[in-house]
């Protein structure tokens, strides 16, 4: 965790995330256990239920995971941790998702934080279970409990050779009180985690089972798609929906706060339907936003001093009055998220209640909005949350929950509302665009005297008004504000800029613009002095005031000998170097191989990742989260960006906001630093590197700094 | 409406529809087969693959009409009951899937490929995934699980 003596407002959330489950089962005055699982889910009424694991006569053990899956693989590595203490048969672990409520307050799946903040909690749980079944046991055969071992899935005394499983003994246990000290396995015993296990949802997935949002079928449902307008916000003055109506398939054509909402028996109907639309529309706010304007406008701003987010000595007059100074402006662009299954969702809205079916990362959100919305208290609508076809932090919002609501309750029945493509695009909220502007020293020696970081960005706005000031700047410069090197003269400021469009957590959030600007003007610094750029960052880190400054220091060295950093490469192709400590807690370095075209194409050979992530639950899945994440940073290093004219995003579908493809992408090779601390994050945090290692390696192969992300061709001159 | 008539997973099957529906949206909305997805409906990113006559088509791009008279597999016609087709069994074998939206199109691709090249090279794959959008990144472990499934047939 992070050096700073009070908790930042990210560990307060972080550690509320498991405040439910540190209640672990929870017992009525008589010892019994609360039946909490839907009854379409349960298994057999004998057994046992628990808020957490449910145990079948038969043997089946299944373990609740109340968080999104989007591809993370949350639904395999927290029941891991659980079976684990457990003592379960992997094999007879199958996997539930609750709807959120009281029982389940805290489903919002964000921040790279699930199995970091469920590590201890779901091993407790499964400690505690272990425990019962083994006072079970060995009250049935009359003997002391610490004479019972248990094998997987087994309770053993091997004094006697007696054998119980744990389907023999579920019906006992919730006359046991529960533990209020379970015995954690020795790590060295470990069976289950550190050992490479497969996705829960592979065969359902490999066969087209896997439910998704999109996949949702209820009876009597029909299908909406919805016009949203020329530009972000604007709201329909006029509605001309004859054409629209006559199309067949469709039914009605209804106006909702989000747009003019045609719902049919089918998708394509409704989208044919929508086409068909004549609205007159009255801008929104932003109608005439600029991304490229708005750039530049940063540009200029970034010349403010800002708040101050953090500061040592006095970086300004250190500048000016040393021998080498430097400066460089960084631009990063807007960005999308664009997960491959659009943003949906399926409402029923009835008599007294709602029922909701969806991906979403932000379960209980969902439910307090709709009911809001709705007028309804939170326990009359019910979430039933369903696979993501990608999240990558937009599936936090409420919006597609919303809206699926707002157009059900117009037309008195269930409908899915699907995005299309480009609604997907455009009108969600984005990844923010910002200008880093960096100034640096050395003195005589080639030693860095001096730091200046101002950033000129917006904050997020999708889910609340942001309130502007010094603690806000601090949030914002996430890379900036918690740099890990060490520098005598240092001022890092934030100047903050209302957000002209709707901006919310991308995968890294603020990391990827940060660290970007860091990471390359760092590499300008090396330079400047003459030094490699990796001995160069180890040089200025500090252990004695920054705790993982010796892990930096390791990932870092462990990066340039796996890399092969310093060796001969063939002609034209050159390395870079990135590295980033995420949040106080998981610290990585990157190495990108790269070359460059004559006709100005990038093509990177080589990602080399070394990751202190702590424990490793799942090597199979994290190696996987890594591979995950270096192909979402590469594709926003190298592919594309979101560019807004008159107020709306100018893309509109894979064509014009690609993705990087199998041809383009390079061997990936992760290693991840063994560890026996306990795990943190690993979902999100491999971007945030990325696009540093690869402009710090074009611009070594160019001979000249690249300061964009994207790495566009005008910019390789 | 006018009636069309394919074959899906060997199965003769008939169905009306306006002939410009595209095939993805009967597949998944009035023939209940939803393991073709839906990703952008303009053939940018492959999600809706299927296969026609052996050969991986976008289904968003075909409409009722074109697809008349032709057989078409699906992800849910790969297996043989409970029996997985060996590429699934690789892509099992591989763990390759992340949010696994985009797998059954990429199985079904691989599936194409591998009827046309037993031993693809690196070239040939990154062909036959021209334009195809994993967003989640898995292209390193499908590649891995291509090699598996070639070399599982050459030992055969």
């Amino acid at each position: 965790m992070s050096a700073t003596a009070t908790l930042s407002r990210r560990e307060v959330l972080k550690l509320a995330a498991f405040a439910g489950a540190a209640v672990i089962l929870e017992a009525t005055p008589a010892g019994r256990i609360r039946r909490v699982f839907a009854a379409e889910a349960a298994p057999a009424t004998a057994g046992f239920r628990g808020k957490w694991v449910a145990i079948a006569p038969d043997g089946r053990v299944t373990i609740v995971v109340a968080r999104g899956e989007m591809g993370q693989g949350v639904r395999t590595t927290l029941p891991m941790i659980l079976a684990e203490e457990m003592d379960c048969d992997w094999k007879d672990v199958t996997v539930f998702t609750p709807s959120p409520g009281p029982d389940y307050r805290n489903m919002r799946t964000s921040g790279s934080w699930s199995v970091g903040g469920g590590y201890e909690p779901y091993r407790r749980i499964g400690a505690t279970v272990r425990d019962l079944l083994v006072r079970a046991a060995a009250a049935r055969w009359n003997v002391p409990a610490g004479e019972c071992t248990t094998e997987p899935g087994v309770v053993v005394h091997a004094a006697t050779k007696r054998r119980l499983g744990y389907g023999a003994l579920a019906g006992s246990l919730a006359t046991l009180a529960l533990t209020d000290k379970p015995v954690l396995k020795d790590p060295a015993r470990f069976r289950i985690i550190g050992k490479p296990m497969k996705r829960v949802d592979g065969r359902a997935i490999v066969t087209g089972t896997a439910g998704y949002g999109a996949d949702v079928r209820v009876p009597q449902m029909k299908f909406a798609s919805v016009e949203r307008g020329a530009n972000l916000g604007a709201t329909p003055a006029h509605v001309d929906d004859a054409a629209a109506r006559a199309v067949p398939g469709v039914e009605r054509v209804v106006t909702v706060p989000s747009g003019v909402a045609v719902i049919a028996r089918d998708s394509w109907s409704a989208q044919r339907g929508r086409e068909a639309l004549k609205v007159e529309w009255t801008p929104g706010p932003n109608a005439a936003f600029d991304s490229r304007a708005f750039l530049r406008e940063l540009t200029e701003a970034s010349r403010e001093p800002g708040w101050e987010a953090r500061a040592a000595g006095d970086a300004d007059a250190a500048i000016a009055s040393a021998p080498k100074k430097l400066e460089a402006v960084y631009e990063y662009a807007f960005q999308a998220h664009a997960p491959l299954e659009p943003m949906n969702a399926t409402a029923h809205v009835h008599d007294g209640g709602c029922e909701l079916w969806l991906g979403t990362q932000a379960a209980n959100q969902v439910q307090e909005a709709v009911a809001k919305r709705l007028g309804l208290d939170a326990g009359a609508v019910t979430i039933h949350c369903q696979l993501m076809g990608g999240g990558f932090g937009r599936r936090l919002g409420v919006d597609m929950a919303l809206e699926a609501a707002e157009v059900s309750r117009a037309i008195g029945g269930p409908v899915q509302v699907l995005w299309s493509r480009s609604d997907d695009l455009r009108y969600g909220y984005f990844q923010p665009g910002s200008v880093h502007r960096m100034a640096g020293a050395l003195d005589a020696t080639g030693k860095v005297v001096a730091w200046k970081h101002t950033m000129a960005g917006v904050p997020h706005s999708a889910f609340s008004e942001p309130t502007f000031g010094v603690d806000l700047a601090r949030d914002l410069m996430w890379g900036g504000f918690d740099n890990p090197y060490v520098y005598a003269n240092l001022r890092v400021g934030h100047v903050t800029r209302k957000p002209p469009v709707p901006t919310g957590p991308w995968r890294a959030v603020h990391y990827p613009p940060g660290v970007l600007a860091r990471e390359c003007f760092m590499d300008e610094l090396a330079a400047a002095a003459g030094r490699d750029p990796i001995a160069f960052r180890i040089a200025m880190l500090a252990p004695s005031t920054e705790p993982t400054a010796p892990r930096l220091a390791s990932v870092l060295k462990l990066a340039a000998e796996k890399s092969g950093w310093g060796g001969a490469l063939p002609a034209g192709r050159a390395r870079g170097v990135a590295a980033n400590v995420y949040d106080g807690d998981t610290v990585l370095a990157q190495v990108a191989e790269v070359s460059v075209s004559a006709d100005r194409t990038v093509r990177v050979h080589r990602l080399t990742c070394v990751v202190d992530c702590g424990t490793v639950v799942n090597p199979l899945g994290a190696a996987g989260q890594v591979e995950s994440a270096v192909v979402f940073g590469l594709t926003a290093a190298l592919k594309g960006e979101i560019t807004f004219a008159n107020g709306l995003a100018e893309q509109s579908s894979y064509f014009d906001y690609p993705v990087l493809a199998m041809g383009e992408t390079p061997e990936i090779d992760v290693h991840f630093v063994p560890s026996a601390a306990p795990p943190c994050g690993l979902g999100e945090q491999c971007v945030s590197p990325v696009a540093a290692a690869v402009n710090n390696a074009v611009s070594t192969a160019i001979g000249r700094r690249v300061r964009r992300s994207p790495v566009r061709a005008v910019d390789l001159g | 409406m006018p009636s069309h008539s394919i074959t899906l997973n060997g199965k003769p099957v008939t169905f009306e529809a306006d002939p410009a529906m595209p095939l993805l949206w009967v597949l998944r909305e009035r023939l209940s087969s939803t393991g073709t997805k839906y990703g952008c409906g303009v053939g940018s990113c492959g999600a809706c693959t299927v296969l026609r006559d052996g050969a991986p088509v976008r289904s968003c791009q075909v409409t009722s009409a074109e697809a008349n008279g032709h057989a078409f597999t699906t992800i849910e016609g790969l297996a043989r009951g409970a029996t997985l087709h060996p590429v699934q069994l690789a892509w099992l074998d591989e763990d390759v899937a992340q949010c696994g939206y985009c797998q059954p199109a990429a199985i079904l691709t691989a599936v194409a490929l591998l009827k046309t090249h037993a031993d693809p090279i690196d070239a040939e794959v990154d062909d036959a995934f021209a334009g195809f959008v994993c967003r989640c990144g898995s292209y390193p472990r499908m590649r891995r699980a291509i090699r598996r499934a070639a070399q599982a047939a050459v030992s055969k």
